[in-house]
């Protein structure tokens, strides 16, 4: 566990530092409070610190209040050190943001207990961070396929509309449709069904740049979304997509499987006119024109606004 | 582990206490006191010179420094002395900033000699 001292006497620094060194903590020593705020703000940063109440530069408050500024870093636990024990200095302690005060001359002992307490609120903070970051994927994203689901795809299309309103550029949308999948559940079952729709989230993933986004937007549907893609390699990057199912049988424990998707495009810079909910009316009706077309291939949406 | 005998109760150090606080390392002691000796000679100065100024801003930082190192090191009465202090020049008291100093000088009279002995018992 990495710890920070913040302490401007050499002495009192030096004792801590091997106090804490023998309780087997990765020691990180500086000597004024500025130092300290750059040390707790790097992105692997120690989380515990024990600060002097007065140092050059910055007081260990004056870090706190730094630090507690940093909204979106993980929780450090600050423990201020000092030889300032009036209960207004507890409390203007407290105040500025540290978690704890020890007086000096401090005991060994109760240093190292109250470090635990400090890592025992840390580990919890990091289970409630962990559950909270569960429950969002699963509230974002399909359980089976792990892409993301339908509410959150939506979602992510509507922002990257927003984003190409404002910076005049161009997206393109794609709206795929596994082609006649009710045969595979019927023929295999659901759960030869489930394995060939993971095999196609996968591929789909691997022929998309990782700043794309796409989705599971119904049973065998996906919807897709090429961020800053220039509205001349629509067909092409759809093309790329098609082929990265048909061109391979998906292997399921049933045997392989041939597998084609029938893809509906959409590229436009024109999004000035034209919602979300138009936009997915667009597409879908170029997916069942590529359906009507034989299926197996990738169909353009036909508007007039259209930059491609 | 070495023990460090206790010469007499006149002692400045609270040589038990400043033993459980470095948990017996009697390397980290000697370290601790080169250290200190490095240090408290100059802020025992500037405290006096302030003191004569009646510059009551660095007296309470000087005497607050001083306070941490003494009480570090489990001089007792001394960081009492120089806590002492310190809260005068806080509230602005000049006319008892050179008893206060004084009282602090008295205590640490013998104290780098004490503090010799220590290290010098605590060679390997």
């Amino acid at each position: 566990v990495k710890i920070l001292i913040a302490d401007d006497d050499g002495m009192s620094r030096r004792l801590l530092e091997k106090t804490l060194e023998r309780e087997g903590y990765e020691v990180i020593a500086v000597d004024n409070g500025r130092l300290a705020v750059q040390q707790l703000s790097l992105p692997d940063g120690p989380r515990l610190a024990l600060l002097d109440w007065m140092m050059p530069e910055l007081d260990g408050p004056g870090v706190c209040l730094e630090v507690r500024k940093q909204l979106e870093r993980p929780y450090v636990h600050m423990v201020l050190v000092t030889s300032r024990g009036s209960k207004q200095d507890v409390i203007a302690g407290l105040t500025a943001g540290a978690d704890d005060y020890l007086t000096k001359p401090w005991d060994p002992a109760e240093l190292t207990a109250r470090l635990r307490v400090g890592q025992r609120i840390l580990q919890l903070e990091d289970r409630l961070v962990e559950a909270r970051e569960t429950m969002r994927f699963k509230a974002t994203h399909d359980p089976l396929t792990s892409l993301f689901n339908r509410g959150m795809i939506v979602d992510l299309l509507s922002r990257e509309l927003a984003r190409t309103r404002r910076e005049k550029g161009c997206t393109v949308v794609m709206l795929g449709d596994l082609d006649q999948f009710k045969s595979v559940n019927d023929t295999y079952g659901h759960a030869v069904g489930d394995e060939v729709l993971r095999e196609i989230a996968r591929r789909l993933l691997a022929s998309i740049r990782s700043y794309d986004f796409a989705g599971r937007y119904g049973g065998e549907e996906f919807l897709i979304v090429l961020n800053n893609c220039d509205s001349s390699q629509a067909i092409v990057r759809a093309e790329e997509v098609r082929n990265a199912i048909a061109t391979h049988p998906v292997q399921t424990t049933r045997g392989p499987l041939t597998i084609t998707m029938s893809l509906g495009v959409l590229a436009s810079r024109d999004w000035d006119v034209q919602l979300v909910e138009e936009i997915l009316g667009e597409v879908d009706l170029a997916l069942y024109q590529a359906k009507g077309d034989g299926r197996n291939c990738v169909r353009i949406a036909k508007r007039t606004s259209l930059c491609i | 582990m070495m023990q460090l005998s206790d010469h007499s109760s006149q002692r400045a150090v609270n040589l038990d206490e400043l033993l459980t606080r470095v948990e017996n390392d009697l390397v980290l002691l000697r370290e601790l006191i080169g250290i200190f000796e490095e240090k408290f000679p100059r802020l025992l100065q500037s405290l006096q010179q302030s003191v004569a100024r009646g510059d009551v801003k660095n007296v309470e930082a000087t005497s607050h420094a001083l306070k941490g190192m003494l009480s570090g090191l489990s001089v007792t009465r001394a960081a009492a002395a120089a806590s002492r202090l310190e809260q005068m020049a806080r509230e602005g008291e000049k006319l008892g900033l050179t008893n206060g100093l004084t009282l602090l000088e008295n205590e640490v009279v013998g104290l780098l000699m004490e503090l010799d002995g220590y290290t010098a018992e605590a060679k390997p």
